[in-house]
């Protein structure tokens, strides 16, 4: 029941927002939700019993195995930990940088939430893709109505792009519901236990992938991302990156390692290399923006690249870690957005020329930024150097060379990253009269540094969770005939 | 069979109304009469009766479908109280064309001999042909009319010159002896094989399935919203059924099957790639029709006639996805009517605009219509492109309907494309006058399309 409540929580206090359309305590509202599921997401997680939980499981339409299943194990607890602990910080990012109409953005971000939800806790195949496909409803609208420059050119494509994955996925979900035996079904359970031959997995594993690798997205599938990002309002950005993002890693795991296993290993070279590929591309072109959010863009998708490439290294290191960056990143781009978003009310847009020299006007708010930095580029005692060093321990352990590439970005994410903080703070003063960090950009923003500060110290915490099934993972894949 | 009596005599009654002049009696009385004649289907469910020696057999498809077209016919009633309201000539006339069409449609979901095919099929056109020029005044609707009639009587031709040749081949005008015979020979006869390709074309005449898809938009474009609405919806069904009951008895032997793929993958192109370029929405429901169509006919490819046993599967497929197609189609043609009177009579897909600030629930039905013709989940339209995607790839049929999924993609796009204009806030407020029979239809529509995307199992 609760884990429903998961999902119907937002779902009604969206409603609630959308009828009773209260200007003044609308984002008070919607944070209160974002907190009670929050509450509700922690309990689950301490009655957790290590394996895999069902909730509810209904039978929906049984002629083609659609059942409305919820439930979670380990993976799925960490993407509802995630989802869970970013939301209420963007919903709080209202507060300080508003966009528009209170209400009706908060409703559209709770409905995201609920369908988010819906996605990390679906157990059947075709339940997962109904949700995958809600979260963007509310997305288009909200990057439609306060989106940027060329916001309906930009908004229509990127709905394109990602519907083509989707409905690639549907159709794959489909033919493997198709392949079970007679009362056909789309559980996760009953499709894993399918053996797809081997040339049927060689294609399979591509339309899959199709849909994943678009959503986080993977070169050469990115196409869309940097400009949405860039355009999409700061709250929008923060949703698409730190958490829409990881249905792709999450789809992955879900779809991909358990249906097509054999595929999956035949392809992971090529995965890798694109990802890699695209990772380097994505660190050297961050170095060359002018615009300070389409840098932090590139610079997500770099990250990306990295996730997914470790991803598919088949060991214990590369999964877990990839399991723990997640977490990472979402934290970091939930602060790096905002930290954009902040510095371009101040100044006015998000183009570096604009700024230079801001850390004689605002010190604390410099201090802040340069822990952010610090996660950024994985340096010891941040959630991202966790993260990061199981990553290439994976990389090191599937090939030597491909653990090169890995250190080729540890120094291409030091340059840009380190590069756009001396653009937008050191230099000569720009004598433009900014205000310094207030009580609401620290309450933002120190609880999310002491978050990934103590992760980094502490990482088992998180860690615990996916041990289990990345052992069973990879158990059933050393298995395979 | 006495739903048929009573439909065609409640024609006539209405005749009589007009000519008494009791033009408010006119939609009242029909819906009563129509709600009858479901009454009637309803109490014949499950019991399969053939009629005129057996050249009509009322089963439990063709009552789902009758039942569906005569629903449907009801909401384009109701609409027309309001859509006539400002006319007052002819009205009685238009509302019993309709209802003699019905009476084709309703033949034509359950004929087994062609001999009622083409009489079925005639009966379905003409009044449509009337119909369609029915804005006497209007050179537009003079057009629809006559391309309709010059179009619709060679696809009769092509239908006649079939069946004449299926007689040839077959010795029958009975669609289960023409199947038997297609089968003992394997579909080696040249004469039946040249007979079912005509016979298909009419039927894909009527469907709109390219090439024969010409009509569609021109007739769409000039016909008076109202009958562009009974034609995109009530004729589409009819069209649909007697498609699938020509494939359900007499069976799909190669030849036809490879006519068939070349006819899918043509309407899903054709359609979907042409429909991108649209600016006026009743030619882009044209062309939307085009590439449902397609999806249509994807699933009847499916189909290797009753013999080979899930013939029902794919019967149950069709209905569900034109009832749920023709309950968004009617629904956002109110809208485009209440849209037009709100901008003098323009077509554009701009028209739209403004509807998010002036009538926000509107709009929201608006956007699940739209979402449901597009295929976004939780509507119907997806649960009918999802069935249809099972039954392909159930047949075997992977790369036409990966062909499909990609023209589903396309078909986002346009959908898309007027979504956004409902959500334009235009720098004037725009004054959207709606009656409320007309907002009680379409909320009907969009919350139809949401429930039976939530529960299936209803149709």
């Amino acid at each position: 029941m609760e884990l429903l409540a998961l999902v119907l929580i937002p779902l009604l206090a969206g409603l609630l927002l959308l009828i009773v359309r209260p200007a003044k305590s609308a984002r008070g509202m919607a944070m209160a939700s974002t907190l009670l599921t929050l509450a509700l997401v922690c309990w689950l997680w301490y009655g957790w019993n290590g394996g895999m939980t069902i909730g509810i499981a209904h039978d929906w339409v049984p002629a083609w195995g659609l059942r409305f299943v919820l439930g979670y194990g380990g993976i799925g607890l960490l993407m509802l930990v995630l989802t869970a602990v970013l939301f209420p910080f963007i919903i709080g990012t209202g507060y300080k940088q508003p966009v528009g109409d209170p209400s009706l953005v908060n409703a559209l971000l709770l409905f995201c939430q609920a369908a988010l939800f819906g996605v990390f806790l679906a157990q059947n195949a075709l339940l997962f893709y109904i949700f995958f496909e809600l979260t963007l409803v509310p997305i288009f609208f909200l990057l439609l109505k306060w989106g940027g420059e060329h916001k309906r050119a930009i908004t229509i494509r990127f709905f394109l792009y990602t519907l083509l994955g989707g409905l690639a996925l549907l159709f794959s979900i489909a033919y493997v519901t198709l392949q079970t035996p007679a009362p056909h079904s789309a559980d996760f359970s009953a499709l894993a236990a399918l053996h797809l031959p081997m040339h049927v997995q060689l294609w399979l594993f591509w339309t899959l992938f199709l849909a994943f690798a678009i959503k986080m997205p993977i070169f050469p599938f990115h196409s869309w991302q940097p400009e949405t990002y860039t355009m999409a309002p700061t709250q929008g950005t923060m949703v698409l990156s730190a958490v829409m993002g990881k249905m792709g890693l999450y789809g992955i795991i879900l779809f991909l390692f358990a249906i097509v296993p054999e595929g999956a290993q035949h392809w992971s070279g090529w995965v890798i290399g694109l990802s890699l590929f695209g990772a380097i591309y994505a660190a050297v072109i961050a170095f060359r923006q002018d615009d300070f959010k389409r840098m932090v863009a590139y610079s997500s998708m770099s990250h990306f690249g990295l996730m997914c490439a470790a991803l598919f290294t088949w060991n214990v290191y590369g999964i877990s870690g990839t399991l723990f960056q997640t977490f990472a990143h979402g934290v970091l781009m939930v602060c790096l957005f905002y930290i954009v978003g902040a510095v371009a009310l101040r100044t006015g847009g998000n183009d570096f020329g604009g700024m230079g020299g801001l850390k004689t006007r605002m010190p604390r708010f410099a201090l802040l930024f340069m822990f952010v930095v610090g996660n950024a580029i994985a340096l010891p005692l941040t959630q991202s150097f966790v993260g990061e060093w199981l990553i290439y321990n994976g990389l090191w352990e599937w090939n030597n060379w491909t653990a090169l590439a890995g250190v080729v970005l540890i120094v291409l994410g030091a340059i840009y990253m380190l590069h756009a903080y001396q653009r937008v703070m050191l230099g000569p003063d720009r004598t433009i009269d900014v205000a310094d960090a207030d009580r609401g950009e620290h309450a933002f923003l120190v609880p999310l540094i002491v978050l990934f500060l103590f992760l980094g110290l502490f990482p088992n915490v998180v860690l615990r969770l996916v041990d289990g099934p990345v052992q069973h993972l990879l158990n059933t894949i050393t298995t395979l005939p | 069979m006495s739903a048929l009596i009573l439909i065609s005599v409640l024609g006539v009654v209405l005749l009589y109304l007009g000519l008494f002049e009791k033009k408010s009696w006119l939609a009242p009385v029909g819906i009563i009469g129509l709600l009858g004649a479901i009454a009637l289907f309803a109490t014949g469910w499950n019991i399969d009766h053939a009629l005129l020696g057996g050249m009509v057999v009322f089963d439990r498809f063709s009552t789902g479908f009758n039942i569906g077209m005569a629903a449907i016919t009801i909401l384009i009633f109701l609409f027309g109280k309001d859509y006539y309201a400002r006319e007052q000539r002819h009205v009685a006339e238009q509302y019993a064309l309709m209802l003699f069409s019905l009476v084709g449609g309703f033949l034509l979901s359950s004929y087994t001999n062609l001999l009622m095919l083409f009489i079925g099929i005639e009966v379905l056109s003409i009044p449509l042909y009337v119909l369609a020029g029915a804005k006497k005044q209007h050179l537009r609707s003079n057009e629809a009319s006559f391309k309709y009639f010059i179009l619709g009587s060679f696809s009769t031709a092509f239908l006649l010159m079939g069946i004449a040749l299926l007689y040839g081949g077959a010795g029958s005008f009975d669609l289960a002896v023409i199947g038997r015979h297609i089968a003992e020979t394997g579909g080696a006869n040249a004469l039946l094989n040249f007979g079912l390709f005509f016979t298909v074309s009419g039927l894909a005449f009527k469907m709109g399935a390219v090439p024969f898809h010409f009509w569609k938009p021109d007739v769409y474009q000039g016909a008076p919203t109202l009958v562009t609405t009974f034609m995109a919806t009530v004729v589409l069904m009819a069209a649909t059924a007697g498609f699938y009951r020509f494939i359900d008895i007499t069976g799909m032997p190669p030849t036809l099957e490879r006519t068939m793929v070349l006819l899918v993958l043509a309407t899903l192109l054709v359609g979907n790639v042409i429909a991108l370029r649209q600016t006026n929405f009743k030619r882009l429901m044209a062309y939307s029709s085009i590439a449902h169509s397609g999806f249509l006919l994807l699933a009847l490819l499916t189909d290797h006639g009753q013999a080979a046993g899930h013939g029902t599967a794919v019967g149950h497929t069709l209905l569900y996805y034109t009832f749920t197609y023709s309950l968004a189609t009617t629904g956002l043609f109110i809208l485009f009517t209440i849209a037009k009177r709100a901008y003098n009579g323009a077509e554009h897909n701009g028209i739209f605009q403004g509807l998010w600030a002036a009538k926000p629930w509107l709009a929201l039905c608006a956007l699940a219509m739209f979402l449901s013709l597009a295929g976004i989940p939780l509507t119907a339209g997806f649960i009918a492109k999802y069935q249809v995607f099972l039954l392909a790839i159930g047949a075997g049929w992977l790369k036409v309907m990966g062909f499909g999924v990609l023209m589903a993609l396309l078909g986002i796009y346009y959908y898309i494309m007027v979504v956004r204009e409902v959500f334009v806030r235009p720098e004037q407020p725009v004054a959207f006058t709606v009656a409320p029979l007309n907002w009680v239809v379409v909320s009907v529509c969009a919350v139809g399309v949401l429930v039976l995307g939530v529960w299936p199992g209803l149709v």
